[in-house]
């Protein structure tokens, strides 16, 4: 077990090097000569110079890139172009909301499908509703998805309010009715795969010996759908939120940009239109590196539970 | 399903998704013969709700949403099919290659799959679209290279299982090159699913280049993009839903339509 954790956490490294360099790489190489970039058309080739120089951008990529990475170890991501902010201050504030969001569809959806899908009346009346509402979970675009529900409940009906996120601390009541559609519009893609693999695991833990013992014993349908086979269906579901991070950040910047929230898509997004590149750089990559985190540890999550039914 | 539902070995859902494409293919094609406003022609009724004239109403320049919407079919089918080509060109044969020689090499590029499928795809495809430019084949470039994975990924698994069948094994004692036994007998059989992956590239190749284009990184307009036309919408939705919610479904039945098609049945 533990060796399985170490082994993996050796093999992130490398990983996540490569990946970030070749981000790096990527952005630098193309983008051309920041230096030219901050000074306008007007430059000349020796202020590009001086400033080139003075920012370290004559050196090789190899370079610059582990200088990013030193600084950005020691919390120094650099400075946005636009704002002059640091990109730390400008990235931080950001970061609680996005995350917030995130765990509140990951959240939702795993509620949807456990209980669309075991509870043993809903499983014999709504099947085919279900399925219908899973494929077109998974290919309604989350904006597409946004603006129906902002259009539905907010201009027609006027439950709740169309756009804008309102902070924990400004009261837990306008902050949950903000976050309501954000978190199921982002939630429907994740109810949809979650269902096919949820439906694909708990038909075949009914067909093991120990559901049927449990039925011969005389338990209820509830009971042996939702302590026997749950526990067993709910274990692949897991290892798929892990590999489903990395989509779900892409879908939480589409859902930041229709609900107009601050969060770290819509940072992004900016800087991409604004051609920030320290702050397109630092997002991208941390948010990279999130991903592979979280993936890591939803792998040992499902490690360690996998050796607990295995040896329980 | 009942039988007289199963057409020549199609399920009811990939025919119901190959219908779908098909009507919007033809649509798409037909376009300029269908006596369509012109897309890109801006007129002073702007903002109109749905009436006999304009059966989706205009938008802000007071151009045919039909019309762009219709015309928007072609953008969209050109991506997501680039993006389903490319994704295949590439996943296809380092998926046959790993399946086929197992052992490290297999490790190797498995890792390398691994690592691109757990990435976010969007994340990537906006910071790559945004430096080299958000042109049609630029787009479908980027979003084949973050969707080769998944395409490298299947076509591996069922390689693996292929290889280890008697008339391979026989192939190979009668030395048949390894190149020959790819084609000859492991294509054959990776074949239907790499049909149906294609498929599925092509419906996230939508989804996600309409996703760019809702963000900003659509093709340039005035080409109508459907992603283009929502993010356009969204300011004017409270008094003139059709013109974000028109294109949106739009994307929404067509992804549906090639999901559809490469999905199996449950």
């Amino acid at each position: 077990m533990l060796s399985h954790i170490t082994r993996r956490i050796l093999l992130m490294i490398p990983n996540v090097l490569a990946m970030t360099f070749l981000l790096f790489a990527t952005v630098s190489s193309f983008l051309g000569s920041p230096a030219a970039a901050m000074l306008g058309q007007e430059a000349s080739l020796q202020d590009i110079q001086a400033l080139d120089k003075q920012y370290g951008f004559d050196k090789p990529i190899i370079v610059q890139y582990f200088d990013w990475i030193g600084h950005a170890l020691r919390g120094d991501l650099g400075r946005s172009y636009t704002s002059q902010q640091s990109v730390a201050e400008a990235l931080l504030p950001t970061i609680p909301l996005t995350i917030e969001l995130s765990l509140w569809a990951i959240v939702l959806a795993v509620v949807m499908t456990v209980l669309l899908n075991s509870l043993p009346f809903a499983r014999r009346l709504i099947q085919p509703v279900t399925t219908v509402l899973a494929v077109i979970g998974i290919t309604i675009p989350n904006f597409m998805l946004g603006i129906c529900l902002i259009y539905i409940f907010s201009v027609q009906l006027r439950w709740l309010p169309t756009t804008g996120w309102v902070p924990w601390s400004a009261g837990a009541g306008s902050h949950l009715l903000h976050i309501i559609l954000p978190a199921v519009t982002l939630s429907a893609n994740y109810f949809g795969s979650f269902t096919l693999v949820y439906r694909e695991e708990y038909k075949a833990a009914y067909r093991q010996l120990f559901i049927k013992v449990a039925r011969a014993k005389g338990l209820s349908e509830l009971r042996v759908s939702l302590v026997h086979a749950l526990p067993n269906a709910i274990l692949p579901v897991i290892t798929y939120i892990g590999l489903s991070l990395g989509p779900l950040v892409g879908g939480a910047v589409v859902t930041e940009i229709v609900f107009s929230m601050p969060g770290v898509g819509r940072l992004f997004v900016g800087a991409i239109s604004a051609h920030d590149f320290p702050v397109m750089l630092a997002v991208g990559i941390l948010v990279i590196f999130g991903v592979m985190v979280a993936n890591l540890i939803s792998d040992i999550v499902y490690t360690s539970i996998n050796r607990q039914v295995a040896l329980g | 399903m009942p039988r007289w539902l199963k057409l020549r070995g199609y399920s009811f859902r990939q025919l119901l998704g190959l219908i779908i494409i098909i009507a919007f293919a033809t649509l798409g094609i037909l376009a300029p013969y269908l006596g369509l406003y012109d897309p890109n022609q801006s007129s002073m009724d702007i903002l109109q709700g749905a009436s006999a004239t304009h059966w989706f109403g205009t938008d802000e320049l007071g151009r045919d949403i039909l019309s762009r919407d219709i015309y928007g079919i072609r953008v969209s089918l050109a991506v997501g099919l680039g993006v389903g080509v490319f994704a295949t060109v590439i996943g296809v044969p380092i998926g046959l290659f790993a399946g086929y020689s197992r052992g490290r090499t297999d490790l190797v590029i498995l890792q390398i799959i691994d690592l691109f499928v757990a990435l976010p795809a969007l994340i990537l495809a906006l910071l790559i679209t945004a430096i080299i430019g958000s042109t049609t084949i630029n787009i479908a470039l980027v979003l084949g290279f973050v969707m080769w994975p998944q395409m490298a990924r299947l076509v591996r698994g069922q390689v693996i299982s292929v290889r280890e069948t008697v008339y391979v094994e026989a192939a190979r004692a009668l030395g048949s090159s390894a190149v020959w036994i790819m084609r000859r007998h492991i294509l054959p059989n990776v074949m239907r699913l790499i049909i149906a992956q294609f498929a599925i590239t092509v419906a996230f190749g939508i989804f996600s280049s309409a996703s760019l284009s809702f963000l900003g990184l659509g093709v340039p307009p005035p080409t109508p993009d459907w992603g283009t036309m929502v993010r356009e919408g969204v300011q004017f939705l409270t008094f003139c839903p059709l013109m974000s919610i028109t294109p949106g479904a739009a994307v929404t039945l067509t992804v549906l339509g090639f999901y559809l098609l490469g999905s199996k049945d449950d």
